[in-house]
This record gives structure tokens, C-alpha cells and sequence, in this order.
């Protein structure tokens, strides 16, 4: 009986331990508990990971954000509704009260079933634009599934997005084997701002696809919404205090249905001949997804942060308040990464180091941080350097922002003195002073010898005057 | 060794037309480049497109000119008006690409007519600047099995007056590593050459020998020595090693003590100073008053 119990709390602990970094409470926005059947797996794989989801209604009145001023989730997922608007306890204003919370937003929309308003100038908001047709729906002709959308090239098969530059870590490149599919029934294009740093798109359209309004562009699309790569399938937004917001432009993608699916894909732009069938990689991409949007990757922790006087001969102070100008210093700050269940020591991706700025108004130094030391579960980052030639109030800082890595921004103040009196060089090393030391020891010599001939010198007589000199 | 490498693009070749034949493709089309308000003038750019090689030279489009496409797409090789009819512009330097709609118009005799009117400003500012000639590609497309028709037609050479300033693109800020910087140190002052300022104190240390000597040759002497000593010992050599004293404690000022070590130490031989003094200095009176001075 005792080892039922103890296995139990043990699967217990695992099941709490495989949970985000920001939390287990997971809100699911549903219209209809009945669509629950359809998501099964996806919601599954959710509970699996140790999310405890509750379910309701957008028109429901528990569905509250915030119960008595605090975020009552952690996270919510928002699947497209049936009806026009989502109910009042959704607003744009509350669900942007919600990210600057610092709870995290999934959102899936769908083009056969229309974007609320609510949501739309929530998007709007953010910088993040969808077709003004409600209906519109991203197609290629060149990259849908022969299988199920052979007519109306409605499925888009995209491949695993490649990193967005060659500096910034991959989160959604499965084993990075190539020659997956993911499949977009149906889906909504967004065009991002060019302005926001925190906008991303996780995944554009291929070159050739479009998005067009099935009911004002029939026979042949001549101002489409937006084409090509400029289309995002799916969205990320992480805001400065780095909640996570995505948009994933069909929610079919996160369907039974489409997990398990076959697809063919079609004849490609550059004339590659239709493959063979094969399983889309759905699944794997949704947890992906869903796992950086609820914070079980990419989340960064700083450890402790150290800095010392690094001079020959003297006492290792840590932190000490004060520097003078001119000192060495050593600084030592400890990153860890968050993967899925525990902490790993974070290595920034090739091509990307993390930067120490020591800073009055603007950085003095900007200096790369070196790896020191990795511990089980993390990385200690150091660096060495001469303070600057200025006294004042300065900054330790570190200003580590990335695409799809949370915020790191560590500020530690100390202030810089000038150099007291007796710390310069005293004036006999300074060869210029030499004659001026020289001219005292002229004086004081002449003084003293002026005075022993002032106190004991006997008058002589003048030669060439008679009867002597001076008698006084 | 020849066959054998134009065996396989010859089959290349021949399927492509096979496929072209089956697909969406386009007849007669011509693409011009003008200049605005001379359309058709004598000197402009005019070739025709071919739907499997792009053409041998790039297209040169200059500041005030206009470029413009006429094609008939046939599906199947009947005429029919496609969904999708692009040109694709892709900066080959960035691999950015810009997509421009056709535009679409039926006439009659079941024809179907393209027509883009493209001149510089609307391109975006990114594609202006690059350094190669823009890859072109043709996209011609539909709904149903009918295979789309995808393929590179042209070069198009954007031109640009040097006497009108290149349009600067100013990058959006992203996030991401920043330049180093290393703070750039005031210099360290600097005395001047050392033989100067040995020169001179020289000339300043000689200085003292040489009043010495005009001393001695006026006849300086300290002959009074013995008597005044003989009259007054203690306060004479008081007076004078307090006087002494006193330079010894401005160098140990200079040296390494604070003033408050220092004026304690001057004011005890200050008062040696002052009570040796007055007597050793009416000794001195004494001896003038004695007419010995």
C-alpha cells in the first residue's frame, strides 16, 4: 500500500517538475466543450506536460482574467469562437492588462470562422494585421496538398522555418533533419510593423503564396492583402517584460486531424515533381509552438552577479560600492536557460555573445562576456577591464535581448571616485618638478648659511676704503 | 564525354516543353520599357519574352521610364485568365523579393491581356540599391490539377541618376548583438624632455655654490664663532638648530606627515625658536653695540 502511495507522489512531483517556468494555470477559450474532442491531442499533450487547463465559454463570466486585481492564469489559449465578439470579460484592454501581467496569450484564428473585432484591434494594438475580409485565407499553388486541398489549394504545406538570422537560436527546427512538412489548412495571413523589435514571425508563406478573398477575388486577384514572404502564418510578440503573445493563423493546425494526416505535396515552384505521401510534423510543431509561448523554452535566469577590485596586491571585496577611476575590475554574471523541465547552462547561438556595457547615460565599455565556468545548471559569464577616466555614477549592466530568448537586463550601480590627493605620483618621479624641488633646496640651503653669517660674521674692511669697514 | 552531358539537359529540355504544353504558360509576350509621356518612341526598349530561358541582356530601367508586360496566358494552350499573375522581383544580394500583381484585362476573342506599368517608385527603397540587376521571375497560376507556370524571364537593371542622391534606407532597430566599445583613455600628462629639466637643475643647484663664493669674495667669514659662543653657547646653538629643525620638519611635510603631525613638532620649536632667538639675538646686539660689527 505505502509504495502505491509513494509512486504516486512521485509521478506527482514529475508531472509538477515537467511544467513551464511561468506556471501551470492554463485557461482554454472555447465556445463549445463539444470542440474539446476535436483538439484532443493537442490539449492532451498539454495535460502531459503538466498544465492543469480549465475550459470555458468567451461569453462565460468566470472566464475572468483577473480575479481581485491578480492574474488568475498563467497562461490562455484562445481557439476561434462562432460568435462575432468574445464576451466582456475579454477585451482588447484586458487582455493587454493580462500580457503586462506577465501572463503569456496563444491565439488561433481560422478564416472559416471569422476573427472577432476584440481580438482584430487587440492585433492591431500589437502592430499585427490581418485581411479587413474576415474570410480571407492564404493559397499556393505551388506548395498545397495534393491530397486534401487538390482544387482549391487551400492546405499549405510550409517546411520548418529557418532560424530568422544566422545569430538567433532556432526553437522550431524539430531534429533539423529537413524534409518535414507542416501543414496550414485554411489559414489567416498577418503582416507584421516593421517598427516593433518585439514582433517576430515564427513562420512566413512561401514566395508564391497569396492571400485572397474568396468572395471579391473570383476569377483572378489583383490587389491581394499581402503575397509571398511578407505573409507570417504565425506570430510572436514578446513584450519588455517578456510575456509571450503568438497568433497562429489556422487553428486547424493544432486539430486531430491534421496531427495525424497524410499529405502529398504539390509540384513546387522550381518544377520538383510531387513527392511521395507522408505524416505532416504538426504535432512536434505545435508543442514546439505552444512550449515557447508558455515559457517551457527559451526562458532566461539570471543567477548571481559578482564584481570585484582586480589589483595586484589587494583584498578581493565582492560588490564593494565604491571604485576609483583608472581600477581594474573583474565581473562575473551566472545565465541559466529553461528547456522544457529543468534549468541547462545558456550558451548564446554561434555567432552571438553576451555583452557587458559599464555605462554613465551612454556605455563607456561594451565588452564580450566570456564563459568562466558552466555549472550542472548553468553558465558563469566574466570579464576583466580598467574602469574608465571619469568619475560619477555608473552601471554594471547587462542588456541581453534577443528574438525568442526572454529579457535579461541587470543593472548594478556603483560609483566611480576621482583620485584622492595622496593616490597621484608624488613630485620627485615627475621630471619636470625637478627643478623647482632643486630651487627649494637652493633656498633653504641659502637661508641657513645666510643666517649663520648674519649671527657670526665679522666685518671685514673694505679694500681700497680707509679705516676699515663698518664699525658700526 | 559530350553526349553524355547534353544527353540528360536535352531530356530536361524536352520535358519542360512537354510540360509547358500541359500547364499554364503565355503567348506573345512583350515586354517594353519607355520613357513617360513618349510611349512608343523611336529608341525605346522592346523584346519579346520567351517562357523557358530569360533573355540574354538585362533589362535597363532608367529613372523617369516606365516598364510595362503584354502577355496572353493560355492554360492548356487555350487563352484563360489566370488567379494568379505575378512578377516577382528579387533583390539577388538579399534574396529580398517583391511581388507585383499583374493586371488583368479581358478583351475579346477569348484573349486574355497583362499588363504591368512599373517605373522606380514602386519599387521600394531596398531593391533601388542593389548592386546586381533584379531577378525577374514569372508566376502564372490557378486553381484545379493544371500545373503552374513558375519561371526566371528577365534581369531588370535599375538605373539610377547620379545626380539625384540614392534613396537611404535606414534599418528598423532589431534586437541582437551590438559593437563593442572600449572606452578611449584621456592621455597621460607628460613632463617634458628630462635633459632640459636636468639642465636647469643644474643651472639652479649651481646657483648655490656661486652665491657662496661671492660670499667668501666679499668677505664673509664666520670668525665671530668662537665669541659668540663663548658669550652665549646654549642659546646660540638652540636658535640655530631650531632653525634647522624647522627646515628638518618642512621635509618630513613634504615627505609623509600630515599637518597635524607636523604643528604640534613646529610649535614647540617655535617657542625654542623665539626664546633662543631673543637671547642670541642681544648677544649680537651686544657685539654691535661693542663697535665689533
Amino acid at each position: 500500500m505505502r509504495w502505491i502511495l509513494s509512486f504516486l507522489l512521485l509521478a506527482f512531483l514529475a508531472t509538477v517538475q515537467a511544467v513551464s517556468s511561468a506556471g501551470y494555470k492554463l485557461l482554454v477559450v472555447l465556445e463549445e466543450l463539444a470542440d474539446k474532442s476535436k483538439y484532443s491531442k493537442y490539449l492532451g499533450d498539454l495535460e502531459a506536460r503538466g498544465f492543469s487547463i480549465s475550459y470555458e465559454s468567451p461569453k462565460s463570466d468566470k472566464v475572468a482574467l483577473f480575479t481581485l486585481g491578480e492574474r488568475a492564469w498563467d497562461h490562455v489559449l484562445i481557439l476561434p469562437p462562432k460568435a462575432k465578439g468574445l464576451g466582456p470579460l475579454l477585451t482588447p484592454k484586458l487582455l493587454l492588462d493580462f500580457i503586462n501581467a506577465g501572463g503569456n496569450i496563444l491565439v488561433a484564428l481560422s478564416a472559416s470562422q471569422p476573427t472577432p473585432s476584440g481580438l482584430i484591434s487587440l492585433l492591431l494594438e500589437l502592430d499585427i494585421h490581418i485581411p479587413t475580409d474576415r474570410s480571407a485565407l492564404v493559397i499556393d499553388h505551388f506548395n498545397y496538398d495534393t491530397l486534401s486541398a487538390a482544387e482549391k489549394h487551400d492546405v499549405v504545406l510550409v517546411p520548418r522555418p529557418d532560424a530568422i538570422r544566422p545569430d538567433v537560436k532556432n526553437f522550431f527546427k524539430g531534429d533539423g533533419k529537413g524534409g518535414e512538412a507542416i501543414a496550414f489548412p485554411r489559414p489567416v495571413a498577418q503582416t507584421l510593423g516593421n517598427a516593433s523589435p518585439l514582433l517576430t514571425p515564427l513562420i512566413r508563406a512561401p514566395r508564391s503564396a497569396y492571400s485572397y478573398s474568396p468572395k471579391d477575388d473570383v476569377d483572378s486577384v489583383e490587389d491581394p492583402f499581402a503575397v509571398g514572404q511578407q505573409l507570417s502564418l504565425i506570430t510572436t510578440m514578446q513584450a519588455r517584460n517578456s510575456a509571450r503573445f503568438t497568433v497562429v493563423g489556422s487553428s486547424e493546425l493544432l486539430e486531430d486531424t491534421w496531427f495525424d494526416a497524410k499529405v502529398k505535396r504539390s509540384v513546387g515552384m522550381n518544377g520538383a515533381p510531387a513527392g511521395n505521401e507522408f505524416k505532416t510534423s504538426n504535432q512536434a510543431f505545435a508543442k514546439e509552438v505552444t512550449g515557447w509561448t508558455f515559457k517551457e523554452t527559451g526562458v532566461l535566469k539570471v543567477g548571481q552577479i559578482e564584481h570585484h577590485l582586480n589589483e595586484t596586491g589587494s583584498e578581493i571585496v565582492s560588490n564593494p560600492k565604491i571604485y576609483r577611476v583608472k581600477n581594474n575590475v573583474s565581473y562575473s554574471i551566472e545565465l541559466s536557460e529553461y528547456s522544457w523541465d529543468k534549468w541547462i547552462p545558456f550558451t548564446p547561438p554561434t555567432g552571438d555573445i553576451v555583452q557587458l556595457e559599464f555605462s554613465m547615460l551612454s556605455p563607456f565599455h561594451r565588452l564580450p562576456l566570456k564563459v568562466a565556468e558552466t555549472t550542472l545548471t548553468s553558465t558563469i559569464y566574466t570579464t576583466s577591464f580598467k574602469l574608465p577616466d571619469q568619475h560619477g555614477i555608473f552601471n554594471f549592466k547587462v542588456n541581453y535581448k534577443r528574438p525568442f530568448y526572454t529579457n535579461v537586463e541587470e543593472k548594478n550601480t556603483v560609483t566611480v571616485r576621482h583620485f584622492a590627493h595622496d593616490e597621484w605620483p608624488r613630485s620627485w618621479v615627475i621630471t619636470g618638478a625637478w627643478p623647482w624641488i632643486a630651487g627649494i633646496g637652493a633656498t633653504v640651503t641659502g637661508w641657513v648659511a645666510f643666517v649663520g653669517l648674519w649671527l657670526w660674521s665679522k666685518p671685514v674692511p673694505l679694500k681700497g676704503a680707509k679705516g676699515g669697514k663698518k664699525n658700526l | 564525354m559530350r553526349f553524355s552531358s547534353l544527353l540528360p539537359s536535352a531530356l530536361v529540355l524536352g520535358a519542360g516543353i512537354a510540360e509547358a504544353a500541359s500547364g499554364w504558360n503565355f503567348d506573345e509576350a512583350i515586354i517594353s520599357v519607355s520613357a513617360k509621356g513618349a510611349a512608343g518612341a523611336a529608341g525605346a526598349f522592346k523584346d519579346k519574352l520567351s517562357d523557358h530561358v530569360p533573355l540574354s541582356k538585362p533589362v535597363t530601367l532608367g529613372q523617369t521610364e516606365t516598364l510595362k508586360i503584354i502577355l496572353t496566358a493560355t492554360e492548356n494552350g487555350e487563352p484563360k485568365r489566370p488567379h494568379q499573375a505575378f512578377l516577382l522581383l528579387r533583390d539577388q544580394d538579399t534574396g529580398l523579393e517583391e511581388t507585383f500583381p499583374l493586371q488583368t484585362k479581358e478583351s475579346g476573342k477569348g484573349k486574355v491581356d497583362f499588363a504591368t506599368l512599373k517605373s522606380q517608385k514602386d519599387l521600394p527603397i531596398q531593391l533601388l540599391t542593389s548592386s546586381q540587376p533584379l531577378r525577374a521571375t514569372l508566376l502564372l497560376a490557378s486553381f484545379g490539377s493544371t500545373q503552374a507556370f513558375a519561371n526566371h524571364v528577365f534581369n531588370l537593371d535599375i538605373q539610377t541618376d547620379p545626380n539625384v542622391a540614392k534613396p537611404k534606407y535606414e534599418k528598423p532597430l532589431r534586437y541582437g548583438q551590438l559593437g563593442e566599445i572600449n572606452h578611449i583613455f584621456k592621455a597621460d600628462p607628460k613632463s617634458g624632455p628630462v635633459i632640459i629639466s636636468l639642465l636647469f637643475t643644474v643651472a639652479v643647484v649651481a646657483a648655490v655654490p656661486i652665491l657662496f663664493g661671492s660670499w667668501v669674495l666679499l668677505g664673509a667669514n664666520l670668525s665671530h664663532l668662537p665669541k659668540a659662543t663663548a658669550a652665549a653657547p646654549v642659546s646660540h646653538s638652540l636658535f640655530f638648530s631650531s632653525i634647522l629643525g624647522m627646515e628638518g620638519i618642512f621635509f618630513l611635510y613634504y615627505y609623509n606627515w600630515s599637518l597635524f603631525e607636523m604643528l604640534p613638532v613646529a610649535g614647540v620649536i617655535g617657542l625654542v625658536t623665539f626664546l633662543s632667538g631673543s637671547k642670541a639675538l642681544s648677544e649680537v646686539q651686544s657685539r654691535r653695540l661693542a663697535g665689533e660689527r
